[in-house]
Protein backbone atom coordinates (compact mmCIF):
# COMPACT_ATOMS: atom_id res chain seq x y z
CA UNK A 1 0.00 0.00 0.00
CA UNK A 2 1.31 3.63 -0.72
CA UNK A 3 0.41 6.70 0.19
CA UNK A 4 1.13 9.68 -2.22
CA UNK A 5 4.23 7.36 -2.74
CA UNK A 6 4.71 6.34 0.55
CA UNK A 7 4.90 2.68 1.49
CA UNK A 8 2.80 1.87 4.22
CA UNK A 9 4.26 -1.28 5.79
CA UNK A 10 2.21 -4.14 6.62
CA UNK A 11 2.44 -4.45 10.22
CA UNK A 12 0.27 -3.13 13.32
CA UNK A 13 0.47 -1.27 16.45
CA UNK A 14 0.43 -2.83 19.32
CA UNK A 15 -0.61 -1.40 22.34
CA UNK A 16 -2.12 -1.47 26.58
CA UNK A 17 -4.94 -1.17 28.65
CA UNK A 18 -4.75 1.47 30.61
CA UNK A 19 -7.18 3.53 33.40
CA UNK A 20 -8.07 6.82 31.94
CA UNK A 21 -9.99 10.21 33.46
CA UNK A 22 -10.85 13.06 32.01
CA UNK A 23 -10.36 16.41 33.62
CA UNK A 24 -11.90 19.43 32.23
CA UNK A 25 -10.33 22.76 33.33
CA UNK A 26 -11.79 26.27 33.00
CA UNK A 27 -10.31 29.75 33.68
CA UNK A 28 -11.03 33.15 33.58
CA UNK A 29 -9.94 32.72 30.26
CA UNK A 30 -8.21 30.51 27.65
CA UNK A 31 -4.77 31.31 28.66
CA UNK A 32 -5.29 30.78 31.91
CA UNK A 33 -6.72 27.08 31.88
CA UNK A 34 -4.69 26.26 28.89
CA UNK A 35 -1.83 27.09 31.87
CA UNK A 36 -3.38 24.72 34.27
CA UNK A 37 -3.26 22.32 31.47
CA UNK A 38 -0.15 22.93 30.05
CA UNK A 39 1.79 22.08 33.76
CA UNK A 40 -0.69 19.07 34.41
CA UNK A 41 0.31 17.62 31.39
CA UNK A 42 4.11 18.29 31.64
CA UNK A 43 6.53 15.77 32.15
CA UNK A 44 3.39 12.88 31.47
CA UNK A 45 4.92 11.55 28.42
CA UNK A 46 5.11 8.01 29.60
CA UNK A 47 4.90 5.72 32.48
CA UNK A 48 8.17 4.53 31.95
CA UNK A 49 9.52 7.55 34.01
CA UNK A 50 6.37 9.82 34.44
CA UNK A 51 4.40 7.49 36.19
CA UNK A 52 1.26 8.60 34.09
CA UNK A 53 0.73 10.06 30.66
CA UNK A 54 -1.74 13.09 30.31
CA UNK A 55 -2.10 15.61 27.46
CA UNK A 56 -4.17 18.03 26.07
CA UNK A 57 -7.22 16.29 24.36
CA UNK A 58 -9.25 19.70 23.14
CA UNK A 59 -9.81 23.60 23.96
CA UNK A 60 -13.28 24.05 24.86
CA UNK A 61 -15.65 26.37 24.09
CA UNK A 62 -17.67 28.22 27.10
CA UNK A 63 -20.90 26.45 25.51
CA UNK A 64 -19.16 23.23 26.15
CA UNK A 65 -17.58 23.64 29.80
CA UNK A 66 -19.85 23.48 32.81
CA UNK A 67 -19.24 26.77 34.36
CA UNK A 68 -19.58 28.51 30.86
CA UNK A 69 -16.04 29.90 30.87
CA UNK A 70 -13.19 28.77 28.42
CA UNK A 71 -11.69 25.19 29.12
CA UNK A 72 -9.50 22.57 28.05
CA UNK A 73 -9.95 18.88 28.32
CA UNK A 74 -6.96 16.74 29.79
CA UNK A 75 -6.67 12.88 29.06
CA UNK A 76 -4.46 11.23 32.08
CA UNK A 77 -3.83 7.72 32.10
CA UNK A 78 -1.77 5.27 34.35
CA UNK A 79 -1.11 1.47 34.11
CA UNK A 80 -3.59 0.48 36.92
CA UNK A 81 -6.56 1.28 38.88
CA UNK A 82 -4.75 2.74 42.17
CA UNK A 83 -1.72 4.83 40.41
CA UNK A 84 -4.57 6.92 38.74
CA UNK A 85 -6.45 8.41 41.77
CA UNK A 86 -2.73 9.18 43.15
CA UNK A 87 -1.12 10.91 40.56
CA UNK A 88 -4.44 13.03 40.41
CA UNK A 89 -4.00 14.48 43.26
CA UNK A 90 -0.62 15.10 43.73
CA UNK A 91 -0.91 16.49 39.65
CA UNK A 92 -4.33 18.30 40.38
CA UNK A 93 -3.27 19.74 43.52
CA UNK A 94 0.18 21.40 42.54
CA UNK A 95 -1.31 22.53 38.93
CA UNK A 96 -4.58 23.54 38.64
CA UNK A 97 -5.67 24.42 42.08
CA UNK A 98 -2.60 26.22 42.30
CA UNK A 99 -3.59 28.24 39.36
CA UNK A 100 -5.42 31.47 39.07
CA UNK A 101 -9.08 31.84 38.41
CA UNK A 102 -9.32 27.81 37.41
CA UNK A 103 -11.65 25.20 38.09
CA UNK A 104 -11.86 21.38 37.58
CA UNK A 105 -14.63 19.31 36.78
CA UNK A 106 -15.54 15.82 35.88
CA UNK A 107 -14.90 14.89 31.96
CA UNK A 108 -16.69 11.49 32.44
CA UNK A 109 -19.49 11.76 34.27
CA UNK A 110 -21.70 8.67 33.33
CA UNK A 111 -18.68 6.21 33.86
CA UNK A 112 -19.50 4.31 36.96
CA UNK A 113 -16.25 3.87 38.50
CA UNK A 114 -15.15 6.76 40.33
CA UNK A 115 -12.09 8.02 42.13
CA UNK A 116 -12.91 10.82 45.07
CA UNK A 117 -9.97 13.06 43.94
CA UNK A 118 -11.91 16.63 44.85
CA UNK A 119 -12.66 14.73 48.09
CA UNK A 120 -8.64 14.36 49.08
CA UNK A 121 -7.97 17.60 47.80
CA UNK A 122 -10.86 19.41 49.72
CA UNK A 123 -8.21 19.33 53.18
CA UNK A 124 -5.80 22.01 51.42
CA UNK A 125 -8.96 23.84 52.93
CA UNK A 126 -7.92 22.76 56.28
CA UNK A 127 -11.64 22.93 57.38
CA UNK A 128 -13.13 25.93 56.15
CA UNK A 129 -14.12 24.61 52.76
CA UNK A 130 -17.12 23.60 51.62
CA UNK A 131 -19.71 21.38 49.99
CA UNK A 132 -22.40 22.12 47.51
CA UNK A 133 -24.77 19.69 45.62
CA UNK A 134 -25.90 21.10 42.17
CA UNK A 135 -27.82 18.80 39.63
CA UNK A 136 -26.93 16.12 41.91
CA UNK A 137 -23.13 16.54 42.17
CA UNK A 138 -21.04 17.55 44.89
CA UNK A 139 -18.34 20.18 44.42
CA UNK A 140 -16.13 21.50 46.76
CA UNK A 141 -15.41 25.18 47.11
CA UNK A 142 -11.43 25.62 48.93
CA UNK A 143 -11.07 28.81 49.80
CA UNK A 144 -7.50 29.71 48.70
CA UNK A 145 -5.70 33.27 48.35
CA UNK A 146 -7.47 34.45 45.13
CA UNK A 147 -11.16 33.52 46.62
CA UNK A 148 -12.03 30.01 45.85
CA UNK A 149 -11.78 26.97 43.87
CA UNK A 150 -14.04 24.65 42.79
CA UNK A 151 -13.36 20.97 42.24
CA UNK A 152 -15.63 18.15 41.57
CA UNK A 153 -15.61 15.80 44.34
CA UNK A 154 -15.57 12.77 42.21
CA UNK A 155 -13.72 11.87 38.69
CA UNK A 156 -14.95 8.80 36.32
CA UNK A 157 -12.22 6.15 35.52
CA UNK A 158 -12.39 3.95 32.99
CA UNK A 159 -10.27 1.28 30.90
CA UNK A 160 -8.25 3.52 28.17
CA UNK A 161 -5.94 2.29 25.88
CA UNK A 162 -2.37 3.38 25.36
CA UNK A 163 1.04 2.88 23.47
CA UNK A 164 -1.07 3.19 19.85
CA UNK A 165 1.77 4.48 17.44
CA UNK A 166 3.48 4.84 14.09
CA UNK A 167 6.77 5.87 12.84
CA UNK A 168 7.62 8.13 10.22
CA UNK A 169 11.03 6.94 8.15
CA UNK A 170 12.05 9.93 6.48
CA UNK A 171 15.14 10.62 3.76
CA UNK A 172 16.54 13.49 6.24
CA UNK A 173 15.46 14.76 9.84
CA UNK A 174 13.90 18.07 8.29
CA UNK A 175 11.39 16.09 5.97
CA UNK A 176 10.25 13.75 8.87
CA UNK A 177 10.13 16.26 11.37
CA UNK A 178 7.90 18.38 8.63
CA UNK A 179 5.67 14.63 8.22
CA UNK A 180 5.27 14.81 12.33
CA UNK A 181 4.17 18.07 12.86
CA UNK A 182 1.92 17.91 9.77
CA UNK A 183 0.35 14.38 11.31
CA UNK A 184 0.16 16.00 14.60
CA UNK A 185 -1.87 19.12 13.64
CA UNK A 186 -4.54 16.48 11.19
CA UNK A 187 -4.51 14.93 15.15
CA UNK A 188 -5.19 17.51 17.26
CA UNK A 189 -8.30 18.08 18.89
CA UNK A 190 -9.91 15.10 17.94
CA UNK A 191 -12.02 13.35 20.87
CA UNK A 192 -10.90 11.13 23.01
CA UNK A 193 -7.23 11.14 21.51
CA UNK A 194 -3.90 12.43 23.25
CA UNK A 195 -0.20 12.65 22.44
CA UNK A 196 1.79 12.73 24.85
CA UNK A 197 4.96 13.11 24.03
CA UNK A 198 6.65 16.80 23.53
CA UNK A 199 4.72 18.33 20.53
CA UNK A 200 2.83 15.16 20.01
CA UNK A 201 6.33 13.77 18.71
CA UNK A 202 9.13 11.18 20.16
CA UNK A 203 11.99 11.07 18.43
CA UNK A 204 13.45 8.57 21.05
CA UNK A 205 11.29 5.14 20.25
CA UNK A 206 12.50 2.88 23.03
CA UNK A 207 12.64 -1.48 22.89
CA UNK A 208 11.74 -3.18 25.92
CA UNK A 209 14.86 -3.74 28.21
CA UNK A 210 18.40 -3.53 27.72
CA UNK A 211 21.01 -5.89 25.53
CA UNK A 212 23.58 -4.34 28.44
CA UNK A 213 21.91 -2.89 31.42
CA UNK A 214 20.13 -4.98 33.93
CA UNK A 215 17.93 -2.19 35.50
CA UNK A 216 17.02 -0.45 32.65
CA UNK A 217 13.34 -1.26 31.67
CA UNK A 218 13.76 0.62 28.22
CA UNK A 219 16.41 1.35 26.29
CA UNK A 220 16.80 2.82 22.61
CA UNK A 221 15.11 1.07 19.68
CA UNK A 222 18.22 0.71 17.96
CA UNK A 223 16.73 -1.02 15.02
CA UNK A 224 15.20 2.24 14.09
CA UNK A 225 18.45 4.22 14.83
CA UNK A 226 19.93 5.16 11.97
CA UNK A 227 23.32 5.53 13.22
CA UNK A 228 23.39 2.19 14.74
CA UNK A 229 22.66 0.85 10.99
CA UNK A 230 25.80 -0.77 10.87
CA UNK A 231 26.13 -2.41 13.62
CA UNK A 232 22.33 -3.45 15.11
CA UNK A 233 20.18 -5.52 13.11
CA UNK A 234 18.25 -2.70 11.45
CA UNK A 235 14.84 -2.30 9.99
CA UNK A 236 15.50 0.92 8.62
CA UNK A 237 14.78 0.66 4.94
CA UNK A 238 17.78 2.01 2.60
CA UNK A 239 17.52 5.86 2.24
CA UNK A 240 16.19 6.39 5.53
CA UNK A 241 17.98 8.79 7.71
CA UNK A 242 16.12 9.93 10.70
CA UNK A 243 12.75 8.65 11.90
CA UNK A 244 10.19 9.91 14.48
CA UNK A 245 7.03 8.26 15.99
CA UNK A 246 3.83 9.56 17.10
CA UNK A 247 2.52 7.85 20.41
CA UNK A 248 -1.48 7.79 20.81
CA UNK A 249 -3.08 7.43 24.06
CA UNK A 250 -6.74 7.33 24.24
CA UNK A 251 -10.12 6.37 26.16
CA UNK A 252 -10.88 3.86 23.54
CA UNK A 253 -9.55 1.92 20.18
CA UNK A 254 -11.90 3.34 18.24
CA UNK A 255 -10.69 6.66 18.80
CA UNK A 256 -7.23 6.06 18.44
CA UNK A 257 -7.88 4.16 15.15
CA UNK A 258 -9.84 6.73 13.69
CA UNK A 259 -6.66 9.12 14.61
CA UNK A 260 -4.28 7.36 12.95
CA UNK A 261 -6.48 7.29 10.40
CA UNK A 262 -5.92 10.54 10.03
CA UNK A 263 -2.62 11.24 10.66
CA UNK A 264 -0.92 8.54 8.77
CA UNK A 265 -2.05 10.31 5.20
CA UNK A 266 -1.06 13.74 6.63
CA UNK A 267 2.48 12.40 7.48
CA UNK A 268 2.80 11.00 4.23
CA UNK A 269 4.37 14.06 2.47
CA UNK A 270 7.09 14.46 0.13
CA UNK A 271 10.79 13.09 2.18
CA UNK A 272 8.90 10.54 3.50
CA UNK A 273 9.74 6.63 2.23
CA UNK A 274 7.54 4.36 4.90
CA UNK A 275 4.91 4.56 8.05
CA UNK A 276 5.35 1.48 9.83
CA UNK A 277 4.45 1.01 13.63
CA UNK A 278 6.04 -0.47 16.83
CA UNK A 279 4.77 -3.64 18.52
CA UNK A 280 5.88 -6.48 20.50
CA UNK A 281 5.11 -9.48 18.05
CA UNK A 282 1.13 -9.22 19.66
CA UNK A 283 2.37 -10.63 22.52
CA UNK A 284 2.06 -7.61 25.09
CA UNK A 285 -0.61 -5.39 24.36
CA UNK A 286 -4.17 -6.56 23.68
CA UNK A 287 -4.78 -3.40 20.91
CA UNK A 288 -3.59 -4.20 17.49
CA UNK A 289 -3.75 -0.98 15.19
CA UNK A 290 -3.18 -3.48 11.48
CA UNK A 291 -2.00 0.03 9.90
CA UNK A 292 -3.37 -1.13 6.40
CA UNK A 293 -6.98 -2.02 7.62
CA UNK A 294 -6.95 1.21 9.11
CA UNK A 295 -6.11 3.13 5.84
CA UNK A 296 -8.35 1.15 3.61
CA UNK B 1 -49.62 4.53 35.10
CA UNK B 2 -49.92 7.79 33.47
CA UNK B 3 -47.83 10.28 32.54
CA UNK B 4 -48.69 12.44 34.95
CA UNK B 5 -51.27 12.82 38.24
CA UNK B 6 -53.15 16.01 37.68
CA UNK B 7 -55.44 18.00 40.76
CA UNK B 8 -57.58 20.61 39.40
CA UNK B 9 -58.66 22.60 42.32
CA UNK B 10 -62.67 22.39 41.88
CA UNK B 11 -63.73 23.31 45.14
CA UNK B 12 -62.01 26.56 46.72
CA UNK B 13 -61.67 25.77 50.69
CA UNK B 14 -63.20 27.95 52.86
CA UNK B 15 -60.84 27.49 55.58
CA UNK B 16 -57.15 26.79 55.94
CA UNK B 17 -56.84 22.73 54.01
CA UNK B 18 -53.69 20.71 54.98
CA UNK B 19 -53.07 19.06 52.24
CA UNK B 20 -49.89 17.06 53.83
CA UNK B 21 -50.77 14.02 52.13
CA UNK B 22 -49.62 15.71 48.68
CA UNK B 23 -46.75 13.79 47.55
CA UNK B 24 -45.46 12.71 44.49
CA UNK B 25 -43.39 9.95 45.55
CA UNK B 26 -46.46 8.83 47.56
CA UNK B 27 -48.78 9.00 44.23
CA UNK B 28 -46.52 6.73 42.39
CA UNK B 29 -48.26 3.59 44.09
CA UNK B 30 -51.89 4.96 44.07
CA UNK B 31 -54.73 4.51 41.94
CA UNK B 32 -57.11 7.85 41.07
CA UNK B 33 -59.32 6.71 43.66
CA UNK B 34 -57.33 6.24 46.60
CA UNK B 35 -55.80 9.71 45.46
CA UNK B 36 -58.70 11.20 45.84
CA UNK B 37 -59.33 9.21 49.18
CA UNK B 38 -56.49 10.92 50.89
CA UNK B 39 -57.38 12.53 54.34
CA UNK B 40 -57.10 16.50 54.63
CA UNK B 41 -58.19 18.86 56.73
CA UNK B 42 -60.00 21.50 56.16
CA UNK B 43 -60.41 24.31 58.89
CA UNK B 44 -59.60 21.45 61.18
CA UNK B 45 -62.16 19.10 60.27
CA UNK B 46 -61.44 16.07 58.73
CA UNK B 47 -61.94 15.62 55.08
CA UNK B 48 -61.21 13.92 51.80
CA UNK B 49 -58.58 15.12 48.94
CA UNK B 50 -61.44 14.43 46.38
CA UNK B 51 -63.69 16.77 47.83
CA UNK B 52 -61.87 19.53 46.73
CA UNK B 53 -59.74 18.26 43.92
CA UNK B 54 -60.58 16.51 40.62
CA UNK B 55 -57.76 13.42 40.30
CA UNK B 56 -56.57 12.74 36.84
CA UNK B 57 -53.94 9.96 36.42
CA UNK B 58 -52.56 7.47 38.88
CA UNK B 59 -49.43 5.31 39.54
CA UNK B 60 -46.53 8.09 39.01
CA UNK B 61 -44.22 10.82 40.56
CA UNK B 62 -44.96 13.03 38.25
CA UNK B 63 -47.66 15.33 40.04
CA UNK B 64 -49.20 18.69 38.38
CA UNK B 65 -51.84 20.55 40.59
CA UNK B 66 -53.50 23.74 39.02
CA UNK B 67 -55.72 26.50 40.84
CA UNK B 68 -55.48 28.73 43.83
CA UNK B 69 -53.62 26.80 46.02
CA UNK B 70 -53.56 30.53 48.63
CA UNK B 71 -55.41 28.12 51.44
CA UNK B 72 -53.76 24.60 50.59
CA UNK B 73 -51.19 23.84 53.06
CA UNK B 74 -48.45 21.13 53.25
CA UNK B 75 -48.01 20.27 50.03
CA UNK B 76 -44.88 18.18 49.44
CA UNK B 77 -44.49 17.77 52.89
CA UNK B 78 -41.44 15.16 53.46
CA UNK B 79 -41.98 14.18 50.20
CA UNK B 80 -38.36 12.06 48.68
CA UNK B 81 -38.57 11.90 45.05
CA UNK B 82 -40.31 12.91 41.93
CA UNK B 83 -41.66 15.80 40.24
CA UNK B 84 -44.20 18.37 41.90
CA UNK B 85 -45.85 21.59 39.65
CA UNK B 86 -47.96 23.83 41.02
CA UNK B 87 -49.44 25.93 38.77
CA UNK B 88 -50.66 28.23 40.65
CA UNK B 89 -50.35 30.57 43.90
CA UNK B 90 -49.62 28.14 47.08
CA UNK B 91 -49.97 28.62 50.82
CA UNK B 92 -47.52 27.58 53.51
CA UNK B 93 -45.60 24.78 54.52
CA UNK B 94 -45.09 23.90 50.88
CA UNK B 95 -42.31 20.99 50.82
CA UNK B 96 -42.00 20.97 54.81
CA UNK B 97 -38.92 18.94 55.82
CA UNK B 98 -38.68 17.33 51.91
CA UNK B 99 -35.88 14.94 51.13
CA UNK B 100 -35.63 15.08 47.56
CA UNK B 101 -38.03 15.65 44.52
CA UNK B 102 -38.31 18.77 42.78
CA UNK B 103 -41.36 21.58 43.38
CA UNK B 104 -41.90 23.95 40.57
CA UNK B 105 -44.02 26.75 41.53
CA UNK B 106 -45.90 29.22 39.36
CA UNK B 107 -46.55 32.01 42.10
CA UNK B 108 -45.64 33.13 45.27
CA UNK B 109 -45.78 30.79 48.13
CA UNK B 110 -47.26 30.91 51.95
CA UNK B 111 -44.82 31.16 54.71
CA UNK B 112 -41.94 28.30 55.61
CA UNK B 113 -41.35 27.38 52.16
CA UNK B 114 -38.98 24.30 52.26
CA UNK B 115 -39.07 24.91 55.91
CA UNK B 116 -39.21 22.60 59.05
CA UNK B 117 -41.88 20.90 61.26
CA UNK B 118 -42.25 22.96 64.84
CA UNK B 119 -39.76 22.04 67.30
CA UNK B 120 -37.90 20.28 64.91
CA UNK B 121 -34.07 20.50 64.35
CA UNK B 122 -33.80 20.21 60.39
CA UNK B 123 -35.84 21.47 57.65
CA UNK B 124 -35.37 20.28 53.86
CA UNK B 125 -32.73 17.53 53.64
CA UNK B 126 -33.01 17.11 50.07
CA UNK B 127 -34.15 18.34 46.84
CA UNK B 128 -35.30 21.40 44.99
CA UNK B 129 -37.86 23.74 45.71
CA UNK B 130 -38.20 26.90 42.67
CA UNK B 131 -40.89 29.35 43.55
CA UNK B 132 -41.78 31.51 40.43
CA UNK B 133 -43.15 33.99 42.29
CA UNK B 134 -42.21 35.82 46.27
CA UNK B 135 -41.78 33.55 49.69
CA UNK B 136 -43.24 34.40 52.80
CA UNK B 137 -41.68 33.92 55.72
CA UNK B 138 -38.63 31.62 56.56
CA UNK B 139 -38.45 30.17 53.28
CA UNK B 140 -35.94 27.14 53.57
CA UNK B 141 -35.54 27.16 57.46
CA UNK B 142 -33.25 25.30 59.47
CA UNK B 143 -32.50 23.34 55.84
CA UNK B 144 -30.00 20.36 56.07
CA UNK B 145 -29.37 20.44 52.55
CA UNK B 146 -31.43 20.94 49.39
CA UNK B 147 -32.13 24.35 47.35
CA UNK B 148 -35.25 26.95 47.55
CA UNK B 149 -35.04 29.40 44.78
CA UNK B 150 -37.07 32.60 45.25
CA UNK B 151 -37.11 34.60 42.04
CA UNK B 152 -39.00 37.35 43.90
CA UNK B 153 -38.92 39.18 46.84
CA UNK B 154 -38.39 36.57 50.78
CA UNK B 155 -40.21 37.15 53.70
CA UNK B 156 -38.75 38.25 56.69
CA UNK B 157 -36.22 34.75 58.45
CA UNK B 158 -35.23 33.31 55.21
CA UNK B 159 -32.78 30.74 55.77
CA UNK B 160 -32.94 31.16 59.63
CA UNK B 161 -30.67 28.64 61.07
CA UNK B 162 -29.74 26.50 57.87
CA UNK B 163 -26.96 24.10 59.03
CA UNK B 164 -25.99 23.57 54.97
CA UNK B 165 -27.79 23.77 51.96
CA UNK B 166 -28.43 27.26 49.27
CA UNK B 167 -31.11 29.89 48.86
CA UNK B 168 -31.46 31.90 46.27
CA UNK B 169 -33.31 35.16 46.41
CA UNK B 170 -33.85 36.99 43.16
CA UNK B 171 -35.64 40.20 44.67
CA UNK B 172 -35.42 41.56 48.09
CA UNK B 173 -34.92 39.80 51.29
CA UNK B 174 -36.64 40.88 54.74
CA UNK B 175 -34.94 41.51 58.40
CA UNK B 176 -33.70 38.73 59.99
CA UNK B 177 -32.17 36.74 56.17
CA UNK B 178 -30.11 34.29 57.72
CA UNK B 179 -30.45 34.69 61.52
CA UNK B 180 -28.31 31.47 63.45
CA UNK B 181 -27.12 30.31 60.34
CA UNK B 182 -24.32 27.20 61.08
CA UNK B 183 -23.35 26.44 57.75
CA UNK B 184 -24.79 26.85 53.99
CA UNK B 185 -25.34 29.68 51.41
CA UNK B 186 -27.88 32.66 51.14
CA UNK B 187 -27.44 34.43 47.78
CA UNK B 188 -29.27 37.90 47.54
CA UNK B 189 -29.50 39.40 43.91
CA UNK B 190 -31.51 41.99 44.83
CA UNK B 191 -29.56 42.98 47.92
CA UNK B 192 -28.91 41.81 51.49
CA UNK B 193 -29.33 45.24 53.05
CA UNK B 194 -31.33 43.97 56.12
CA UNK B 195 -28.71 41.47 57.12
CA UNK B 196 -28.71 40.15 60.57
CA UNK B 197 -25.19 42.29 62.42
CA UNK B 198 -24.14 39.19 63.48
CA UNK B 199 -22.89 38.54 59.73
CA UNK B 200 -19.52 40.06 58.91
CA UNK B 201 -17.96 41.49 55.49
CA UNK B 202 -15.25 38.94 54.13
CA UNK B 203 -14.74 40.16 50.62
CA UNK B 204 -16.33 40.74 47.39
CA UNK B 205 -15.80 38.53 44.60
CA UNK B 206 -16.81 36.06 41.84
CA UNK B 207 -18.10 32.85 43.68
CA UNK B 208 -17.27 30.14 41.01
CA UNK B 209 -19.83 27.67 42.20
CA UNK B 210 -22.59 30.43 41.01
CA UNK B 211 -21.22 29.91 37.99
CA UNK B 212 -22.78 26.21 37.79
CA UNK B 213 -25.65 26.79 39.76
CA UNK B 214 -27.10 30.12 38.12
CA UNK B 215 -26.29 27.60 34.33
CA UNK B 216 -27.97 24.72 36.26
CA UNK B 217 -31.11 26.88 37.04
CA UNK B 218 -31.22 28.49 33.77
CA UNK B 219 -31.20 25.21 32.07
CA UNK B 220 -33.42 22.50 34.39
CA UNK B 221 -36.07 24.90 35.06
CA UNK B 222 -35.41 28.06 32.39
CA UNK B 223 -35.29 30.61 34.98
CA UNK B 224 -34.08 33.80 33.35
CA UNK B 225 -31.34 34.57 35.14
CA UNK B 226 -29.21 37.50 33.91
CA UNK B 227 -25.72 37.52 32.73
CA UNK B 228 -24.86 40.23 35.28
CA UNK B 229 -25.68 38.16 38.40
CA UNK B 230 -24.35 35.03 36.57
CA UNK B 231 -20.97 35.94 36.36
CA UNK B 232 -20.89 39.15 38.50
CA UNK B 233 -19.34 39.96 41.69
CA UNK B 234 -20.87 39.37 45.55
CA UNK B 235 -19.82 40.57 48.54
CA UNK B 236 -19.92 37.94 50.75
CA UNK B 237 -20.60 37.98 54.47
CA UNK B 238 -19.96 35.51 56.98
CA UNK B 239 -21.84 34.19 59.38
CA UNK B 240 -23.96 33.84 61.65
CA UNK B 241 -21.35 34.40 64.28
CA UNK B 242 -23.80 33.91 66.99
CA UNK B 243 -23.34 30.21 65.76
CA UNK B 244 -20.51 28.32 63.68
CA UNK B 245 -20.22 31.43 61.08
CA UNK B 246 -19.63 29.17 58.58
CA UNK B 247 -22.32 30.53 56.43
CA UNK B 248 -22.35 32.99 54.87
CA UNK B 249 -24.98 35.37 52.42
CA UNK B 250 -23.91 36.40 49.34
CA UNK B 251 -25.13 39.76 48.14
CA UNK B 252 -24.87 40.39 44.21
CA UNK B 253 -22.85 43.52 43.64
CA UNK B 254 -21.37 44.54 40.07
CA UNK B 255 -20.95 43.20 37.04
Amino acid sequence: MKINGVTIEDTFAEAFTMRVARIIITGRSARWAGAAADNLTGFATSVIGCKCEAGIERTLGESETPDGRPGVSVLFLTPDKTSLPEQLVVRLGQTVLTCPTTACFDGLPDVPERLAVGKALRVFGDGFQASKVIAGKRYWRVPVMEGEFLIEETFGMQKGVGGGNFLILGEEADAALAAAEAAVAAMTNLAGVILPFPGGVVRSGSKVGSQRYKKMIATTNDAFGPTLRPITPSQLPEGVNSVLEIVLDGTDAPAIAGAMRVGIPAACRPGVRAITAGNYGGKLGPHHFPLRTILA
Amino acid sequence: MSAAVLLTLITPPAHALVADAVAPDRFAALSAKEIAALPVLHGGRPAELGDFFQVRGERTAALRIEGDLGRVEGIGTAMAGGELVVAGPVGRDLGLAMAGGTIDVSGNAGDNAGGARPGAARGMTGGEIVIRGSAGTLAGAAMRRGLVMVTGDAGPGVGRGMIAGTVVVGGRTAPGTGRFLKRGSIVALGGAGARPATFRYACTYRPSYLLVLFRYLRQRYGLAIADRHITGRYARYAGDMAELGKGEILEWVAE
